[in-house]
């Protein structure tokens, strides 16, 4: 599978908060794992989604400046209602503090129209170059980098999806 | 992707502590686009493979009769990054269960080689909690049978339970 | 050795900070564990074993955070807990400041009774006889 929890972008107030959709189906592979009879979205997947929509405000904020972008330290991850095919989990992220290295936010997930907590959590991100360490990984840097801007001409172009007319 | 992040059981003591290996393989798919270029193992993942673990150890305590979930992740912290070729080591122990739930403490190693020589690095400490979902979230309806622990986990532990002699306890 | 007010409410916050990822000042005496602190279900779970941990106490199912009260039609009618409810409430958690409670016992605002100060004064019942 691809490794992309989140769909969707809904709001972004650069250095201060994002908000993004993740949609939920039945045409997920693992969801026939988790669980045989009772698919829902893994807790984790959760987490993995509010720390992709973190990272994207942090990819805002610093203009693309890191190639990396990882979860350092989660804290207080509580889980709510479960998140079902057909549903939709939307993650709010507020940054508490966003700096070139490092960052921390609160985020909360929720589901449904009357907006149910599916997770809460607080998050540390690193933020950091592989040609930093080894100047000889700068080419990575680049290369993921422009897979980045990429994926997230793809997020902010969705309200001007032509019109089939 | 098929929903399973341990592949063997290395060690297993009813009630006590579990440690289960995981292979972190280049043919596995997500790896290719968590960073384009650069594949590491999704921390998320980690705290995965902890969750599998630990819960089949949690479960293990009350014979399976329970449906064990994840409920919370008190903290979760990573020190170094995980590359393809390398082992992780999840080690899990119980610091309490109730007729509620269960609460665990987790380390996570890797076994790999530094110039040529075998090491085994840290890689990060989990705390999580796990609830009896049957016994908690009284007004939700889950079905009868036992989704959690489902032929895939249960093959798994079957697999290592007579390996490691596991004595599971009576059923609650 | 007997513990005072203030080492007991010392290590009730370090419990609270860890298990609700709050910060220090956030946990007051008055504090409410659900409103003010965000405590979860799961929470009182985690508090309850963390607590037995850090005063090397055993909290037996029911005795801190009360169950089986509000599912019994005896206690509870139309969302308001009985004259009955709050007789057996009170027996079971003399611990508990239940005086705002009584004045309107409805049964959504019951979690307001647990603030740290209730397990402060829980604790100390455990760890000084």
């Amino acid at each position: 599978m691809k490794f992309i929890l989140v769909d969707q972008l809904l709001s972004l107030e650069v250095g201060k908060r994002i908000v993004m959709a993740k949609n939920v189906t039945m045409a997920e592979e693992y969801l026939a794992d988790h669980f045989p009879g009772f698919p829902v979205l893994p807790g984790v997947m959760m987490l993995e989604a509010a720390v992709q929509t973190a990272a994207w405000l942090v990819r805002q904020t610093n203009d693309f400046g890191q190639s990396l972008i990882v979860l350092k330290e989660a804290r207080g991850v509580r889980y709510g209602t479960f998140v079902a095919p057909g549903q939709t989990l939307t993650i709010t992220a507020d940054a508490v503090e966003i700096s070139a290295g490092r960052s921390d936010f609160k985020v909360k997930g929720t589901v449904g129209p009357g907006g149910a907590t599916a997770i809460t959590a607080r998050l540390e991100l690193a933020h950091l170059n592989l040609a930093d360490t080894d100047k000889g990984f700068a080419r990575s840097d680049a290369v993921a980098i422009a897979a980045q801007r990429e994926r997230w001409q793809v997020f902010s172009q969705q309200t001007g999806a032509p019109a089939l007319a | 992707m098929r929903w399973i992040w341990i592949d063997k059981f290395e060690k297993f003591e009813v009630n006590v502590a579990a440690v289960a290996v995981k292979n972190v393989s280049l043919a596995e798919e997500h790896l290719h686009d968590h960073v384009p270029g650069f594949p590491v193992m999704p921390a998320s993942l980690m705290i995965e493979g902890m969750a599998q673990t630990a819960g089949i150890l949690v479960g293990a305590a009350r014979n399976f009769q329970e449906k064990v979930i994840l409920a919370k992740i008190g903290r979760a912290r990573f020190s170094r990054l995980v590359r393809p070729g390398e082992q992780l080591v999840y080690s899990a122990k119980i610091v309490n269960v109730s007729e509620a739930g269960a609460s665990i403490e987790g380390e996570i190693t890797s076994r790999t080689s530094v110039g040529g020589k075998p090491v085994e690095l840290e890689v990060g400490a989990i705390d999580m909690m796990f609830s009896h979902i049957d016994k908690n979230m009284s007004g939700m309806k889950f079905p009868e049978f036992n989704f959690v622990f489902n032929s895939q986990f249960m093959e798994l532990f079957e697999t290592y339970r007579r390996e490691l002699n596991v004595e599971l306890p009576e059923k609650p | 050795m007997a513990m005072t007010q203030e080492e007991v409410f010392s290590k009730v916050k370090d419990v609270l900070t860890t298990a609700l990822a709050v910060d220090d000042d956030e946990v007051t005496p008055e504090a409410r564990l659900s409103e003010d602190l965000g405590a979860e279900s799961i929470d009182y779970l985690d508090i309850s074993f963390q607590l037995e941990k850090a005063f090397a106490i055993k909290i037996p199912k029911g005795e801190l955070f009360p169950e089986n009260v509000f599912t019994n039609p005896e206690f509870v009618q139309n969302g308001k807990m009985t004259a009955k409810g709050l007789a057996e409430v009170k027996s079971r958690m003399p611990f508990a400041d239940l005086s705002k409670f009584e004045q309107d016992p409805d049964i959504n605002k019951f979690r307001d009774i647990f603030t740290v100060d209730t397990l402060v004064k829980y604790v100390m019942t455990k760890v000084n006889g």
